[in-house]
């Protein structure tokens, strides 16, 4: 038998190189559409990097805005690993934020066990709103990608409700968007600047470095852990690539579908903690929406890896910023940002199909 | 030679590291049933697929009628009169039998369907070549033995006068088999040729006119029916005398570790596929399910490895009822399957081939851990080590599993499950799709397995491998065992005989 | 309740269940071909935006709709190319056009109309008929054509053919390349129209609101049969514009009656009895020669 391949041999490196190729095909077509709009590419990218990276302040926004995102990617990747298209984390971080909230307001204790009381309350919520769609996939075979797409609407609405209604804390006379009481202070979430400045990042304080990195992190970590180190995370993978073999193999594939199902609405549940712990203190149904969506790029385009998914959350933040650069500088509107992300998908997903297949091709030569 | 419809000469067809046919000639007369012989990865597919245009020569010539052709892909094929029946059917099931023959040669009216007025034409060629079949019926709905008929009107309404069949029989009961050898005899009497691929040699002498052998990519011999018997053919097909003679110690007689007490399995199609089937496989012995395709058997082992669709009956192993117990909980206590498709069911293709060693027990140590961590280094080790006993080609163990070639990826299929030291193992078909080599090694492992005292279920719809291995024969006939042989008295002709229904005593 | 009430309530469900309806009709060309396309909402959002642009653009809301069905084309060729020519799963490529979708209706708009969330007033409108939008009125025809063209014609018999089994298909000589594109993008042109009935006076965002995806609901329900597809999406249509219709008068708080069109779906899905059956190769991706 010859020597062992490397694991990171050449076929390795190659299939990585999806993201990449993506990456620049879209910032060709970036360059192409600011060429079009009689821009000089030069100086629109000197805009995108003034904005987006040329100071702590700048960098550290990049990084702000890229947890939420990182959230929502881990929670789409650990879904589409099990061969769940979970399309609802959109509607499942609406219904987690308001549990998690809710258990910010009502539930007075101490600090240290307030933060991670919200925390898991907003990951129950989120699951509970997984739950009817993960149910009727496993009992019934019903395509989750429909079921979970109508819970987002649902979810908004319901939200929407108890907002205005029965959860409403605003006072009286006061016109204010709709929101529920504040949060307790035991519950905020506080800044991690200090922190980073005592590293020699100098972050200004508007900048939202807060708790929920913490916690993006510790989910990351526990759910690369899963996915890779423990049994649950190898039938999770199996179950994603065939049924059929995972159920020859005594595997229980409806229990794993439906258990990655609610992990993946329970990390959705914590895409809203930074704007709702951090940035405002109570829970409004007016939170930055679409974030859901979002993820599933994300995901898409880090090949549903929590790892990858770190560098295309960064990516995604970055090109968010870039896009905010662009309109104050040039005359590129920002929104050019919001189709170049969904042609980098397109580009990222395509390029990818085909490498699997010179690969494997590849291999097989090798062989023979 | 004028009397000569289809003409192959020194077809040569490589492929990375197999010629698959190397200098071949063949010929086929008009009005004749020519059988093409040989054995599994001998070459008679290849063949095929190039007459048929899924392949094209590396080298050689085709002559039809006398005309040299380059046949570029299935159109031009039928286009020169070259149909093919496949053994894998290639019908629409929820169309008409109507819509199925005319699909691609529509008669219509500006884009409209006017298919009626084909209709009298099918009508005709029923008529003619004895083969009829309801035109309006949605082929679904059809039994095979009528669905393959469809698949034989499909190229005559094309204008074959060249017809390959590819295994027709395995799909078919006794009955059916008969009735499709009349139709040879219609065809052939309009002048048509017929190429018949089967290994099923009483088959060949009951309706071949000419017998061509292949082996190893090359033609051994071709010759008259005139003459000839099935150990001549046998003989030609393999090299050697064919009677494998497999090292058999006599064992003890052990404890019953498999009982199947009246079983009623539901298909997934749903019919009742095991209808009141009981047998039992002692510990150290081999009991072979012969039976042709479709009558069972593959419910009676998933019923057994997996359990879904059970009606009735019951399945014990070692005394207890398995009837409730999850996949994993019969796994533990120790069965072990060699899957039929081993690309559907047996393997995470993208997965490495170490991983792919541990399914079935990757939940279990040494692979996993208490803490339900995965051992990685347990599961390269224990790879390794069964890479290496059981020969398993690859470059490494964590090459994936999609990479390898059929028979080892088949090889490291039976590795794992007999790696799992179980007390019953299901062989499902265990060398379907492997090469001569590897079915050798299977086959020992399966005789080491039996003297390690594992009781083994061979379910195989190669009736010699069945008769070499088993130290009994059940022979499955419409979801019950009919009949069972002892090794001794198991005699090819009158099993096969058994697999066509017939029952020898009143009793069984 | 009297004549005209009732003329009232047939016309405004017509003309509310026609964009789910003619999207759904899509779909169903779409999957019996064999491919999955659940980027009918995204494709909607852009070509509502594109029917809007090009009706105040050309002063016709006639010449509008041609942009709009164009653009369907186009954005439906994406989909097509991904799918059928690169093999990406249907889904992510699904999901990855709406993306697009939400991004490039976003672009567009601010590129057209300066604001990047709502379009400009089109004061050129379809011609009102019964008080409604009379392009709704083509669902009828249409349902009719699709039919036809689906079980009467060759190109109907093959397009079926190739989601049921392409490799049959391909051995008979039907170009199953072309079949699946030719599905894939009837369904985006199909979007074209259905993005038209929807508003045709503004665009905002989110305007879909997830029709697109009830329309593929409606196509499961329908047994991906144009007509019961149509049906389906009728069901979904009028029991909107009840709600619409009845909402003040209902007892209950306004969001959950906004819900009522979701809930329906989800509960419309999960009482099928039986597991109706889709195409045999939809979703699948075809090689040719795959041994």
């Amino acid at each position: 038998m010859r020597q062992p391949k490397r694991r990171f041999s050449s076929h390795f490196l190659l299939a990585q190189a999806a993201p990449f190729m993506g990456f620049l095909a879209s910032m060709v077509v970036l360059v192409a559409i600011v060429i079009f709009m009689r821009e000089n590419p030069i100086k629109a990218f000197e805009a995108i990097f003034k904005f987006s990276m040329s100071s702590a302040a700048k960098l550290g926004a990049v990084l702000s805005i890229s947890i939420p995102y990182y959230l929502s990617g881990l929670s789409i990747a650990i879904a589409f690993r099990a061969g769940v298209f979970n399309i609802g984390n959109e509607g499942q971080y609406f219904v987690g934020g308001l549990v998690g909230a809710l258990a910010g307001v009502y539930l007075p204790m101490p600090t240290a066990l307030h933060l991670p009381v919200v925390v898991i309350a907003a990951m129950l919520g989120g699951a509970l709103w997984a739950l009817v769609p993960a149910v009727l996939k496993a009992a019934r075979g019903i395509s989750e990608v429909i079921t979970t797409i109508m819970f987002n609407n649902i979810g908004l609405a319901l939200v929407n409700y108890l907002v205005n209604g029965p959860l409403s804390g605003m006072a009286k006379g006061v016109s204010l968007e709709p929101q529920t009481k504040k949060i307790l202070p035991t519950a905020l979430f506080g800044k991690l600047n200090g922190f980073f400045r005592s590293l020699g990042w100098k972050v200004p304080d508007y900048v939202y470095l807060d708790y929920s990195l913490i916690v993006a992190i510790i989910m990351g970590v526990v759910i690369w852990f899963l996915l890779f180190r423990t049994r649950q995370g190898f039938e999770i993978r199996a179950v994603g690539t065939s049924v059929d073999v995972s159920r020859y193999a005594g595997i229980k594939v409806q229990r794993v579908q439906v258990g990655a199902f609610l992990l993946s609405g329970a990390i959705a549940g914590l895409i809203g903690l930074q704007e709702i712990f951090a940035i405002r203190g109570f829970y409004t149904y007016n939170i930055a929406s679409g974030l859901g969506f979002d993820g599933i790029a994300i995901s898409l385009i880090a090949q549903n890896h929590p790892v990858g998914v770190v560098f295309s959350s960064l990516l995604f933040a970055f090109l968010k910023q870039a896009g905010y650069g662009l309109q104050l500088s040039t005359k590129v509107p920002n929104s050019v940002t919001y189709a170049i992300q969904g042609l980098m998908i397109l580009f990222i997903v395509a390029i990818n199909a085909i490498i699997v297949r010179a690969v494997r091709s590849l291999r097989k030569k090798e062989l023979s | 030679m004028a009397d000569n419809l289809l003409e192959l000469r020194e077809i040569t067809k490589q492929f990375p590291g197999v010629t698959a046919n190397d200098h071949v000639s063949f010929d086929l007369r008009a009005g004749e049933v020519h059988a093409l012989v040989g054995e599994n990865g001998a070459g008679k597919t290849t063949l095929m697929k190039i007459l048929y245009g899924l392949y094209r020569p590396d080298s050689g010539s085709i002559n039809v009628e006398g005309t040299g052709i380059t046949i570029r892909g299935p159109r031009d094929a039928i286009g020169r009169g070259i149909g093919m029946v496949h053994q894998h059917f290639m019908l629409f099931p929820p169309f008409t039998v109507l819509e199925n023959i005319v699909i691609g040669e529509e008669a219509h009216r500006a884009g409209v369907l006017a298919v009626n007025a084909q209709r009298a034409r099918i009508e005709a060629i029923m008529q003619e070549n004895g083969i009829m079949v309801p035109v309006d019926a949605r082929v679904e709905d059809l039994p095979v033995g009528l669905q393959q008929r469809v698949e034989i009107l499909k190229i005559l309404f094309r204008g074959a006068r060249i017809l390959i069949f590819d295994e027709p029989t395995a799909v078919l009961t006794p009955q059916e088999s008969n009735e499709l050898f009349r139709t040879f005899r219609a065809l052939t009497a309009h002048g048509k040729g017929i190429i018949f691929i089967t290994h099923k040699l009483d088959e060949v002498l009951a309706v071949a006119d000419r017998i061509t052998v292949i082996r190893q990519g090359r033609i051994v011999r071709t010759m008259d029916r005139a003459g000839v018997t099935k150990p001549m053919i046998a003989e030609l097909m393999v090299g050697k005398p064919v009677l494998l003679e497999v090292d058999r110690p006599l064992l003890p007689a052990g404890r019953t570790v498999l009982e199947v007490r009246n079983l009623k399995v539901r298909s997934p199609r749903g019919f009742t596929a095991v209808n009141g089937l009981s047998l039992s496989v002692k510990a150290g012995e081999i009991y072979g399910v012969a039976g042709v395709e479709g009558n069972g058997q593959s419910e009676l082992v998933h019923a057994i490895a997996e359990g879904a669709e059970v009606e009735g009956g019951d399945i014990l192993l070692e005394g207890a009822s398995v009837r409730r117990w999850s996949v994993r909980k019969r796994r533990e206590k120790g069965i072990a399957h060699i899957p039929e498709d081993r690309l559907k069911y047996g393997l995470l293709l993208p997965f490495s081939i170490a991983t792919n060693l541990t399914l079935g027990r990757h939940d279990k140590p040494p692979f996993a851990t208490r803490f339900q961590t995965v051992n990685n280094r347990a599961v390269r080790e224990s790879a390794r080590q069964i890479i290496t006993q059981f020969d398993i080609r690859t470059p490494s163990e964590n090459t994936p599993a999609n990479a390898l070639s059929g028979g080892n990826q088949q090889k490291a299929v039976v590795a794992r499950e007999l790696s799992a030291q179980p007390s019953l193992l299901l062989a499902s078909q265990p060398t379907r799709g492997v090469d001569i080599g590897a079915t050798e090694f299977i086959h020992r492992q399966i005789m080491k397995a039996r003297s390690e005292g594992k009781a083994v279920l061979l379910v195989s719809a190669d009736l010699d491998e069945l008769l070499a291995l088993s130290d009994r024969i059940g022979v499955i006939f419409k979801g019950r065992i009919i009949r069972e042989f002892a090794h001794e008295q198991a005699v090819r002709e009158e099993v096969g005989l058994s697999m066509t229904g017939e029952k020898a005593d009143a009793t069984a | 309740m009297d004549i005209s009430f009732l003329v009232y309530f047939l016309a405004k469900g017509l003309e509310i269940s026609s964009p789910i309806a003619f999207a759904a009709l899509g779909g169903v060309f779409s999957e019996r071909a064999g491919v999955v396309n659940i980027a009918l909402e995204g494709i909607m959002g852009v070509t509502t935006l594109t029917l809007v642009w090009g009706a105040i653009t050309f002063q016709s809301v006639w010449i509008g709709l041609v942009v709009a069905v164009f653009t369907g084309i186009l954005m439906s060729l994406i989909h097509a190319v991904v799918t059928i020519t690169f093999k990406v799963d249907h889904v992510v490529s699904g999901v990855a056009i709406n993306v697009f979708s939400i991004g490039l209706s976003r672009f567009l708009c601010q590129s057209f109309f300066g604001a990047e969330t709502q379009s400009k007033i089109n004061p050129y409108l379809f011609p009102k008929l019964l008080g409604i939008n009379s392009l709704a009125f083509w669902l009828i025809p249409a349902v009719a054509i699709a039919a036809f063209v689906l079980y009467k014609t060759v190109f109907g018999l093959r397009l079926r053919s190739v989601g049921e089994n392409p490799e049959a298909a391909d051995t008979l000589g039907v170009n199953v390349t072309a079949m699946r594109y030719a599905g894939v993008l009837i369904s985006g042109a199909l979007c074209g129209i259905a993005g038209a009935t929807l508003f045709a006076d503004k665009w905002i965002t989110n305007m879909v609101a997830g029709r697109g995806f009830i329309a593929l609901a409606a196509v499961i329900f329908g047994r991906w049969d144009p007509t019961g597809a149509v049906l389906a999406s009728l069901l979904f249509g009028y029991a909107d514009t009840f709600r619409i219709i009845f909402e003040s008068r209902i007892p209950i708080p306004g969001q959950f009656v906004q819900m009522f069109p979701y809930v329906l779906a989800v509960v419309v899905l999960a009482g099928i009895v039986g597991r109706s059956r889709a195409p045999a190769w939809d979703g699948r991706n075809y090689e040719k020669g795959e041994d």
